[in-house]
């Protein structure tokens, strides 16, 4: 019935777009993300010298009227197009009235010009225009985004896509997308409403009558088993998104389902699609019905082709697939939040105003004993809590792929906690962290169709750097659900005394440890992260997503003099200070 | 408001560490985060088995960071059109510090009595321990020394249980425990009084939630005996009307 409902909404909304001026349709989302389906090389910025203005303007978000913070005038802002080998001219001039800043995801270049205000530089002040000048060393598809309080999250970002220096995109034509989480609400009221009422955007909660009705199926025991632990533990195995669909309306390229942002195709060609995960705290899942993809890139970087029907895409992670439409008939892109509270679609199409069947939104997703720490080796020597292995939790499975696979460098790291836990910023410590690259994520693992997981992922090269590390550095993520506090080792940034620090030059292996009970993506800027998950060449990430309970390892070449950010990607966590200072010297 | 922010701003302020490498006059790229939140947990009528219309409040307001809070807990209740003056149970500021993952201690100084112009206030001491107890238990409990040297304990749990994603029924237990006899305030050593709840509330937003409940109230042990030889009534039960509100 809601779906019936939805339906008719949907294309209430469509028909009074249609009889708005065309202005308005104009001034709605940015021109590149305009339906033309063409390659964006015509409508996008390639200029030599590229002037952005940062505004706040308002403009409709959806079917309501918002005020985002817009770059030239679009929100998200303009497809910037650069080229390998070029020197990059990018003028930003702040129409703000405070600080801003860009920061470009991903790419390699000098300090000063990475944009993070109090790290890099001093910020954007309003009025002023700083002038981003740096060499482009490579190719692929990343973004761009403000650096400056909450304003991420008020649509201050981009995508930026640099053309390869012989111009093969290994495919017929392309398309970018970029993913994003808008809010009506102001996000500073966003953040206190994390920070004093914990729970606040969760409406999928277990509820007292699905306790009943576990116990009438599966009996008393084994639902106060199931319950136990996390009662003990006082969290949520439905706590998976913190800020979700009740307050979001999730835009593909600036528009949401309704608008039903559309990019051509003719059948048989190849299309290549560059996906960003342009959100402020949203993991997407994202298919195509129909359709097969190809991974070739993640996080800009090629890798050796993947063919998979669905890959869930963390916070600030890009993936470019391949997908040949043989058909001449329209295919909905599907992402779905990963908590499930809502999706965006848009539509792959031969012609402009068709549309395919729009799937439901899946079951909520449990979190399983996994994330505790409690998953395969955890529960050896212990009778009875190898019992509770087999309860029907979703993400704690143990499969036997893991049983065969190569052994990974970082299941031979032993773990050590901080003595007591991590204090009161760590509600838990994962007892037992495991690696759990070859698993697909809450939510995932039961699907009857092939979903991307990390340790699918082979460079299409080799790095240049092929020592092994000289020296290993251990990181945990913390956090306390009840305040809202979100550290690296029980600290926030503003209770540490200094920099981690990097020896210039040095080969090092950065292990990183999640003793929360959420999904973090945690970028290092200004440098390559190899991640070590059994594959050679190991694929290189600027953002990388630790399940809970999980352990990861990763290579850096530590070659990028300077002062470098580091931080969870989750934007709410990063302003609670999961951050932390890398100096290369 | 703003003022006392600024003021307390000031005092919570560690020795600022410089975590990263900033040039001077860089922003900080995290700040500390400090807010406020004042929260009426229950402000609500009650009419009573005596056929008595009581206003009752219970609030808590805090302001500070992650570790470090000021806390001021305020409960009370007026008897409506008995000519008696509003009974303060208890006013207090508090400090608090954040010890473990889910629970804070909090020590200050409290007051309660009959506001009235000519009653005299009992001042005490107190220290708490306020959070959330394995299972989801809401708690607070509360050691309470007076001017007289008189000793109170007081002990508040709560539950939820969570209907639908907007309404909750909600238990309640509230104990009072004097450690001496008291004079003064004509207190008898030992478990002297409980009160338990039940209420069904309805969320018509995250922070205003009407609820209708019931409650019981017993006087217990030395208390109740002593109730007794004075031919008072030892128990008391009601019905509430009222709403959980935060801003």
């Amino acid at each position: 019935m809601s779906n019936e409902f939805n339906k008719g909404r949907r294309k209430f909304i469509k028909s009074a777009f249609t009889m708005a001026s065309a202005l308005a349709i104009a001034k709605v989302a940015p021109t590149w993300a305009a339906p033309q389906g063409r390659s964006f090389k015509d409508q996008i910025l390639t200029n030599d010298e590229i002037d952005l203005t940062i505004a706040k303007s308002p403009l409709l978000v959806g079917n309501k009227v918002g005020t985002p913070i817009t770059i030239n005038g679009q929100m998200p802002g303009p497809l910037i197009r650069l080229k390998e080998g070029q020197r990059a001219k990018l003028n930003v001039t702040n129409r703000l009235s405070e600080d801003t800043s860009i920061h470009w995801h991903g790419i390699i270049l000098p300090e000063n010009m990475d944009g993070v205000p109090g790290v890099s530089f001093e910020g954007i002040k309003p009025g002023r225009t700083f002038k981003y000048r740096y060499d482009v060393e490579q190719n692929g598809t990343y973004w761009y985004h403000s650096h400056s309080g909450l304003q991420e999250q008020l649509g201050h970002l981009g995508p930026l896509v640099i053309e390869p220096k012989d111009g093969d995109i290994g495919a017929d034509r392309e398309h970018t997308i970029i993913l994003s989480d808008w809010t009506f609400e102001d996000p500073d009221t966003v953040f206190r409403n994390l920070k004093v009422a914990e729970g606040y955007y969760n409406y999928q909660k277990r509820t007292i009558f699905e306790t009943f009705e576990d116990v009438r199926q599966q009996g008393l025991e084994k639902t106060w088993k199931q319950r136990e632990m996390w009662g003990q533990m006082r969290m949520s195995p439905r706590d998976i998104a913190d800020v979700t669909g009740s307050t979001y309306t999730y835009l593909m390229n600036g528009r949401d389902s309704a608008m039903n942002w559309s990019a051509l195709f003719k059948p048989g060609e190849k299309v290549r699609l560059r996906i960003i995960n342009g959100s402020a705290m949203s993991y997407f899942d994202v298919r195509i019905p129909g359709l097969e993809m190809t991974v070739v890139a993640a996080d800009g970087q090629p890798v050796k082709p993947v063919s998979i029907d669905e890959f869930r895409i963390g916070v600030a992670e890009t993936y470019d697939v391949i997908v040949q439409p043989k058909h001449n008939k329209a295919y909905t892109i599907f992402a779905e939040s990963f908590d499930r509270s809502g999706y965006v679609r848009g539509t792959l199409t031969p012609e402009i105003g068709l549309e395919a069947e729009v799937p439901e939104l899946r079951a909520v997703p449990e979190r399983g004993m996994a994330a505790m720490g409690m998953g395969a080796m955890a529960m050896s020597g212990n009778k009875e809590e190898k019992g509770m292995m087999n309860m029907s939790g979703t993400d704690g499975h143990m499969n036997h792929e893991m049983m065969h696979k190569k052994e990974l460098p970082v299941e031979n790291i032993k773990i050590e906690h901080s003595e007591g836990g991590h204090g009161a910023a760590a509600a838990m410590i994962a007892m037992n962290p495991t690696s759990r690259l070859h698993e697909p994520g809450i939510g995932l693992d039961n699907v009857d169709h092939r979903v991307l997981v990390y340790s699918d992922l082979i460079g299409a090269q080799e790095w240049p750097d092929k020592r092994e590390p000289e020296r290993q550095i251990e990181l945990h993520l913390t956090g306390n659900m009840e305040r809202y506090m979100w550290s690296f080792d029980g600290k926030n940034y503003t209770e540490v005394d200094g920099p981690v620090q990097f020896r210039h030059g040095e080969r090092l292996r950065l292990v990183m440890v999640n003793d929360t009970m959420m999904d973090h993506p945690i970028h290092l800027h200004g440098m390559w992260m190899e991640l070590e998950n059994g594959q050679y060449p190991r694929p290189r990430k600027h953002t990388i997503s630790l399940k809970p309970s999980e352990k990861v390892s990763l290579l850096i070449s530590a070659d990028a003099p300077g002062s470098w950010a580091f931080h969870c990607h989750l934007l709410y966590h990063m302003k609670a200070g999961m951050f932390r200072v890398v100096n290369v010297a | 408001m703003y003022a006392k922010s600024l003021l307390f701003t000031t005092a919570l302020l560690p020795a600022v560490a410089m975590a990263g490498h900033a040039e001077e006059g860089w922003p900080e790229p995290v700040k500390e985060y400090y807010t406020e939140q004042v929260l009426f947990d229950r402000l609500e009528l009650t009419r009573t088995d005596e056929e008595e219309n009581v206003a009752v409040w219970d609030m808590m307001a805090w302001y500070g960071g992650d570790y470090h809070r000021f806390v001021f807990k305020s409960e009370g209740e007026n008897i409506q059109d008995d000519g008696e003056p509003t009974d303060l149970e208890r006013a207090e500021l508090l400090y608090g510090y954040l010890m473990s993952p889910f629970w804070s201690f909090q020590a200050g100084v409290g007051t309660r009595g009959s506001l009235s112009s000519n009653a005299s206030m009992e001042n005490y001491a107190v220290v708490s321990f306020m959070g959330l107890a394995p299972y989801w238990f809401e708690m607070d409990n509360s050691l309470m020394v007076n001017e007289e040297g008189d000793v109170q304990f007081v002990s508040e749990t709560e539950y939820e249980w969570q209907l639908t994603q907007t309404s909750y029924l909600q238990p309640r237990i509230e104990f009072t425990a004097n450690l001496t006899d008291s004079d003064k305030y004509e207190r008898q050593s030992g478990l002297s009084n409980l009160r338990v709840g039940l209420r069904y509330r309805h969320e018509i937003s995250r922070e205003l939630a009407p609820y209708i409940g019931v409650y019981w109230n017993g006087a217990l042990g030395n208390t109740a005996d002593e109730m007794k030889r004075m031919g008072e009534d030892t128990t008391e039960t009601g019905v509430v009307l009222g709403a959980r509100v935060w801003f």
